[in-house]
């Protein structure tokens, strides 16, 4: 078994900062998140995290990015540049959960006919060296969605704790993995990380759930669970699978940039159409777009669930709106199919 | 007959993503006091993009913004929008000339089934502003005559005022071998001499049969919900009858989640759908 010792891991670290910004987990200013490793204000990697608040999707998908920039020439010539701007980026430290939100992202961004051009050249920069978890925390339910807390198949590296505690298994999961380890000076095993299982507390079933929900668009469940729901986006903030994004511009002169920004399904303006016309003017509408696309939508179009079940949204909802409650009210709930619709 | 079926899923290879190519305006048409129709062209005088009929673009009045639309019509060397003024982006778009530079994304989504229509009658229903999808495919349809049978356009709008394209419907179409224009306003109204009725009663009087007869239907909620209503009742199959949906959209490729319905993206898998298919997904009627 191949491993990587607490005491190396500094080395580790710098030699991957050689060629690349390393972002390691981080406390700061009390929020927890992604920071480059070894700059003023990240402090030493924070590995006892088990999920930082902010999910790393920033990384690929920046909260706000420019798109392209236009305007007219000196010599009165109208152009459009795009920008695509990307740096190699190791994303170090990043939990099972995540990796699988990457996978999401992933379809989303690169898949059905348009591969997005500035997610694409994020994405071709990006090694991802994942750590295993060992105790999950109260929120973290990934093993109810199909992922392991130990196991992460699409991340390039994956270490997970020795028995011991003093060192990490260290597995290259892919080429680049492998080609980015040997640079760095590091071996690594290729087979399988054999980690002994780690399980969730918190649990919920979703045997069977997209299919069950497909039937349930009409159900008065959701106008008991938007009751509370303060459409403040929190949870598609925090959440590491929600990708919605919107477009926007800013001029000066006689030139602009137009950019994309993160957007919220749980935000009226999200579907107003020119005219006033908005299909989700109602809070209801709008928190069963974001369950349904997660739990049932998302699984139909991809063949995934868009919940990687981190446990964020639950941690952070003010009004402790929890997905885990509701899957459970969702497999408890009768179907009804409302008068004169159907078949 | 055997059903209709449409092609959804459509991205295709070199359609422009996300960042526009710039273009100019070719010419500007004011059809009635709040819709204009442009045409647009490439800077080198070419067509900015091939599409086909019920395709979507996203226009982008620079630096103000971009809107998606349907292409109204196309010729050899430019692609038509027909636009009415509802908001900020289109109020800018209405204040182009002829000579503008505007930016120009696309082509997106699925067309109307040329192909499956060949040989049959067509029987296009708008109103208002909803005649732009359907000149779309009317004029594919006129372009390759022999293909298809009889062709139908029942259009209607509020007053005489509001009907766009008017020269086409009372002087070019009508004088085209079996093309049969039937025009309605819902108000009465001084000079007007033709019908006055609502779209659906105007369906019910003209009694035309569903025999091998295919609907293109497209317009407001009202509109849309009252004709399909009717078409249905008349006994025309649901999957006999084509629709648009509209949905506000911001990438047209499938990523921003904007125009998502179900498992669909109206961007991508859309616009172009059968009343069957849109009966099967949730949220789509509403
Ligand atoms: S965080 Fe909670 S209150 Fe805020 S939008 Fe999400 S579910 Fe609603
Ligand atoms: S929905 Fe909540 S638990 Fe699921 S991935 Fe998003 S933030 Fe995590
Ligand atoms: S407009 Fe962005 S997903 Fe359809």
């Amino acid at each position: 078994m191949s491993t990587l010792t607490k005491d190396q891991l500094p080395q580790l670290l710098a030699a991957l900062s050689e060629s690349a910004t390393v972002y390691v987990p981080a406390e700061i200013d009390g929020i927890s998140k992604f920071a480059p490793y070894g700059s003023a204000g990240t402090g030493e990697p924070r590995f006892d995290l088990v999920n930082t608040m902010l999910p790393p999707k920033d990384l690929l998908f920046p909260q706000s990015e420019k798109m392209y920039r236009y305007g007219i020439d000196a010599e009165g010539q109208p152009f459009i540049n795009s920008i695509c701007e990307s740096t190699d980026v190791v994303l170090f430290g990043i939990r099972p959960c995540d990796v699988r939100s990457i996978e999401c992202m992933d379809d989303v961004f690169l898949t059905k006919g348009f591969a997005d051009e500035n997610y694409q050249a994020r994405r071709q920069h990006l090694l991802t060296v994942a750590i295993g978890c060992t105790a999950p925390a109260e929120t973290c339910f990934c093993d109810s969605m199909g992922l392991s807390p130990v196991q992460a198949p699409a991340a390039d590296i994956l270490l997970n704790e020795t028995a011991d505690g003093r060192a990490w298994q260290i597995t290259a999961q892919t080429e680049k993995g492998q080609q980015a380890l040997a640079a760095a000076g590091f071996s690594a095993d290729s087979s399988e990380s054999t980690a002994a299982e780690v399980s969730c507390s918190l649990k919920v079933n979703t045997q069977g759930l997209a299919a069950k929900l497909d039937a349930m668009y009409d159900h008065p469940l959701w106008e008991q669970t938007a009751r509370k729901c303060l459409t403040c986006g929190t949870c598609t903030y925090v959440c590491p699978t929600c990708h919605c994004f919107d477009i926007s511009q800013e001029n000066r002169m006689r030139e602009g940039t137009r950019f994309r920004s993160w957007d919220s399904c749980m935000f009226f303006a999200y579907t107003e159409m020119a005219g006033n016309h908005n299909p989700r003017a109602d809070k209801m509408p709008r928190v069963r777009q974001r369950f349904l696309h997660k739990l049932c939508f998302f699984e139909q179009r991809y063949g995934k669930t868009l919940c990687v079940g981190c446990g964020r949204c639950v941690e952070k909802c003010p009004v402790a709106l929890d997905i885990t409650v509701l899957i459970d009210q969702l497999n408890a709930a009768e179907p009804v199919q409302p008068a004169g619709e159907g078949e | 007959m055997s059903p209709v079926t449409i092609q959804h899923d459509c991205a295709r290879e070199g359609a422009i993503a996300l960042t526009p190519i710039a273009c100019k305006v070719l010419s500007v048409s004011q059809e009635t006091a709040d819709v204009k129709a442009f045409r647009i062209q490439a800077l080198d005088g070419t067509k900015p993009f091939e599409c086909r009929p019920g395709q979507t673009a996203m226009l982008s009045v620079i630096p103000y913004g971009e809107c998606m639309f349907c292409v109204s019509a196309q010729g050899q060397d430019y692609l038509e929008f027909t636009v009415k003024e509802v908001g900020y982006v289109t109020e800018k778009l209405h204040a182009l000339s002829p000579g503008d530079t505007v930016g120009l994304r696309g082509p997106y989504g699925n067309w109307f089934p040329t192909e499956e229509l060949k040989g049959k009658d067509v029987l296009f229903v708008g109103g208002g502003i909803g005649l732009a999808p359907l000149r779309s495919l009317l004029t594919y349809l006129l372009d390759h005559r022999e293909d298809y049978g009889r062709i139908d356009l029942v259009y209607s709008g509020s007053t005489p005022d509001d009907l766009i394209f008017l020269d086409d419907i009372t002087n070019v179409w009508p004088q085209l071998p079996d093309v049969h224009c039937h025009v309605s306003i819902y108000k009465p109204c001084e000079g007007w001499e033709g019908e006055v009725c609502y779209t659906a009663p105007f369906l019910e009087q003209l009694k035309l049969s569903q025999d091998n007869r295919v609907v293109v239907l497209c317009g407001g909620p009202s509109l849309f919900r009252t004709c399909r209503e009717m078409l249905v009742g008349l006994g025309f199959a649901e999957e006999d009858i084509i629709t648009t949906l509209e949905m506000k959209m911001k990438c047209g490729i499938g990523k921003c989640g904007r125009c998502n319905i179900g498992s669909l993206y109206i961007c991508l898998d859309g616009p172009v759908f059968t009343l069957a298919e849109l009966n099967k997904i949730p949220g789509s009627l509403h």
